[in-house]
């Protein structure tokens, strides 16, 4: 009899302490099937869907987790469109919207009523673990795709896990499972090829938190909230830049700002010359991968890249090569949104020293009209006075708050060293 | 009483008849002793009669169109003054007198006289060899590979020989529709000097775009050349090349212009800003100079980032 006893408490004991076993992806699909969704963005006057992604259930059961982009219509335009899920097994019900992170590319939503179990967050697995995507894509069913965690990417301000598996449209929002079936991320873009990225899911867990302190109110201007949301973010991301130390690098005659940030990476962008050329070009491009979305006509913000462009040559005489040089100095801001969104630039011009070199600078600055306070910013400073040897550089901050980026673009100055 | 003079209106050279003493009828049918075939113009439209005491008696025939003299109907009108606007339909005339002033004559502009430079074909050909050497020069400055002859033969072809030649083959072609004449060599000396003009204006604006740290002068050059330089450059020419008057020279000028002008100007990233006045690229000032003379003041980091904080975003669009 004690020794009955003794085996059955030998056995729950196991039951409670053993870690749980690992499931394969049909194991999961099973287990998440009711708890995974589509979230579809529909037209109030037609009811028809204008865009898809997929939601998980979280929280306290009635809330659902998905891509800020999936439902960024209802940002720009809440009289037009409103928010719905349709279940695994064809319940619908409508949707709002409890709180976002755009930063990141969260959005919480909640339905009136409980819609199921939440499903569990767990922190990543090591680097190589099987992992799991399930969505609807392209409105054909939920489904799963298998891949591997890449790990968290450094240059993407820690925000994104490289997930090698293949994400596709419609999958968005959906969960990523660690084998377990537990949320170790919320799918959210792919370059295609099998290289997918994954929100982590701590940024959901403080979401989830945030919106039991917060709601929006229904007459809450949402645009307002997206663009400090944005701003804050990008803030956060200058102060850091700010903050740490800048790798040098070097560039002909100047010592210039080179890696200033693990977000950061750096090419030489060198164009191939016409072996009959009479001049050298080196060109050398840094960017950030930030890439924020902002609304439903694709604006992307959060881009930070700047350009350095040394020029020389024995052979041109001054005036051929100032027509050359001249001809070179236009870059301009990739993103180009429409008048709806932004507004005109406005450019001044100013003669700066810099490490005793006098440099011909333009600052342009142009303005989101829906979302107050945000700007793209365009800088760049051009050597002057040299016969035969020609440098400039361009910086350019996208959905930044202007003021910041001028302690951003002093220490650039500051950091260029000309040797003579 | 001296004969009067008759001065009709035409859209060529004008025509002058004489009014005999006594009674003169001007209409469109052919037992008039002036005929004039304008459907505007009455069978029978308006009689002159010159009285032995001088003065001149002008009498409306037509109902339809009456006569107008000075702007006003008139039904019988007596005339004291000369010369006299006369409108018959729409046929202008004026009544001279015999001694009415003409104006002087002018000289032609062709090599057979010495006081019109621009008739000479050695001046054609200077300003032809000009061109061609400014304009490889041109393409010298903005060539950065290594030289090749075939490639300025190329750009003096493309760029000089036959944008040139296009320009007096066409005008001289409308020329000579205009007035019925060929003037080769005027119309070569001409565009060779507007083509010499524009360079340096070009080069002048750009000039001045960096002294002052400013678009304006191009922006300037460039409306003012299509807008103003090139029509009064064909005013000009015509007045004094083709002799015809003023009035009519500018009209005709603005006409052959337009073609020039309207599709450039109407391409021109500046048009294109005051007729919309949004953009989606920042318009800086990138251009650069070796000579690097401007008026701006050179300001250190700090100074900048202090004035920097004053930038504005631009305008939002309409």
């Amino acid at each position: 009899m004690h020794q009955s006893l003794f085996a059955v408490l030998l056995v729950l004991l196991f039951a409670v302490t053993a870690p749980a076993a690992a499931l394969d992806s049909k194991g999961i699909y099973q287990l998440n099937q009711d708890r995974v969704v589509q979230v579809r963005v529909l037209n109030r006057e037609t009811g028809k869907k204008s865009s898809i992604g997929s939601g998980f259930i979280v929280g306290d059961g009635r809330q659902l987790a998905t891509n800020y982009h999936v439902i960024s219509q209802i940002v720009l335009e809440p009289e037009l469109f409103y928010i719905s899920y349709i279940s695994n097994d064809g319940t619908e019900g409508e949707l709002t919207l409890e709180a976002l992170d755009v930063a990141h590319d969260l959005a919480l939503l909640g339905a009136e009523q409980a819609l199921g179990d939440a499903i569990q967050m767990s922190p990543l697995p090591p680097r190589g673990a099987p992992i799991f995507a399930m969505g609807n894509p392209l409105d054909l069913g939920l489904s799963i795709a298998v891949g591997t965690n890449g790990g968290i990417l450094n240059q993407t301000d820690d925000s994104r896990i490289l997930f090698s598996g293949s994400l596709n449209p419609g999958m968005s929002g959906g969960p990523t499972f660690n084998e377990f079936g537990e949320a170790i991320g919320i799918n959210v873009a792919t370059a295609r090829n099998d290289i997918s990225f994954i929100v982590p899911s701590r940024f959901l867990t403080e979401l989830i938190e945030r919106s039991t302190t917060e709601s929006y109110a229904d007459n809450v201007d949402l645009k307002a909230e997206v663009a400090r949301q944005v701003i804050a973010y990008e803030n956060r991301y200058i102060e850091q830049l700010l903050a740490g130390d800048w790798q040098g690098l070097n560039l002909r005659q100047f010592q210039l700002p080179g890696v200033i940030s693990p977000t950061v990476r750096c090419w030489d962008n060198s164009a191939k010359l016409n072996a009959v050329a009479r001049y050298k070009r080196y060109q050398i491009r840094c960017a950030n991968q930030n890439h924020v979305y902002l609304d439903s006509d694709n604006h992307f913000v959060g881009r930070l890249s700047y350009e350095y462009y040394w020029l020389e040559s024995d052979e041109l005489n001054p005036i051929q090569f100032y027509n050359l040089y001249e001809s070179l100095n236009k870059d301009q801001i990739e993103t180009k949104p429409g008048r709806e969104i932004a507004s005109n630039f406005n450019c001044e011009t100013w003669f700066i020293e810099v490490s005793m070199q006098e440099m011909k600078s333009n600052l342009c600055r142009r303005e989101y009209l829906d979302y107050p306070g945000m700007s793209d910013v365009l800088f760049t400073a051009a050597l002057t006075g040299h016969a035969d040897r020609g440098f400039f550089v361009t910086l350019i901050m996208t959905g930044v708050d202007f003021d910041s980026t001028l302690p951003l673009i002093q220490k650039f100055l500051e950091e260029t060293e000309w040797t003579p | 009483m001296d004969s009067l003079i008759l001065e009709i209106s035409t859209r060529g050279l004008d025509r002058y008849e004489a009014v005999k003493f006594g009674t003169t009828t001007i209409g469109r049918a052919l037992d008039n002793d002036i005929i004039l075939s304008d459907p505007t113009v009455a069978p029978h439209h308006l009689q002159i009669v010159q009285h032995s005491d001088q003065s001149i008696e002008l009498t409306n025939l037509a109902e339809i169109n009456p006569t107008q003299v000075d702007h006003q109907p008139i039904d019988t009108r007596l005339i004291g003054k000369l010369p006299a606007t006369i409108e018959i339909g729409r046929v202008q005339l004026r009544l001279l007198a015999r001694d009415h002033a003409v104006a002087a004559t002018r000289p032609l502009a062709a090599n057979r006289s010495n006081r019109h430079p621009f008739g000479h074909a050695y001046w054609a050909l200077i300003l032809v060899l000009i061109c061609l050497l400014v304009s490889g020069t041109d393409f010298f400055l903005n060539s950065y590979n290594s030289f090749k002859w075939s490639d300025l033969l190329k750009y003096l072809l493309r760029e000089t020989i036959l944008t040139i030649g296009g320009f007096v083959l066409t005008l001289s072609i409308l020329e000579r529709l205009l007035v019925n004449r060929w003037e080769i060599r005027q119309m070569l000396t001409s565009v060779c000097l507007i083509y010499l003009l524009f360079t340096a204006a070009m080069l002048l604006a750009n000039s001045l775009d960096y002294l002052l740290s400013a678009s304006w002068p191009s922006t300037l050059l460039y409306f003012g050349w299509y807008l103003i330089i090139v029509p009064g450059a064909i005013t000009l020419y015509l007045v004094h090349i083709s002799h015809l008057p003023r009035n009519r020279s500018l009209m005709l000028a603005l006409l052959i212009a337009s073609p020039l002008a309207l599709p450039s100007i109407l391409q021109s990233t500046q048009m294109q800003l005051l007729l919309d006045n949004f953009s989606i690229t920042a318009r800086y000032h990138n251009n650069l100079s070796y000579l690097n003379w401007h008026l701006r003041k050179r300001v250190d980091i700090e100074s900048f980032i202090e004035q920097a904080r004053q930038l504005e975003a631009g305008q939002a669009a309409d």
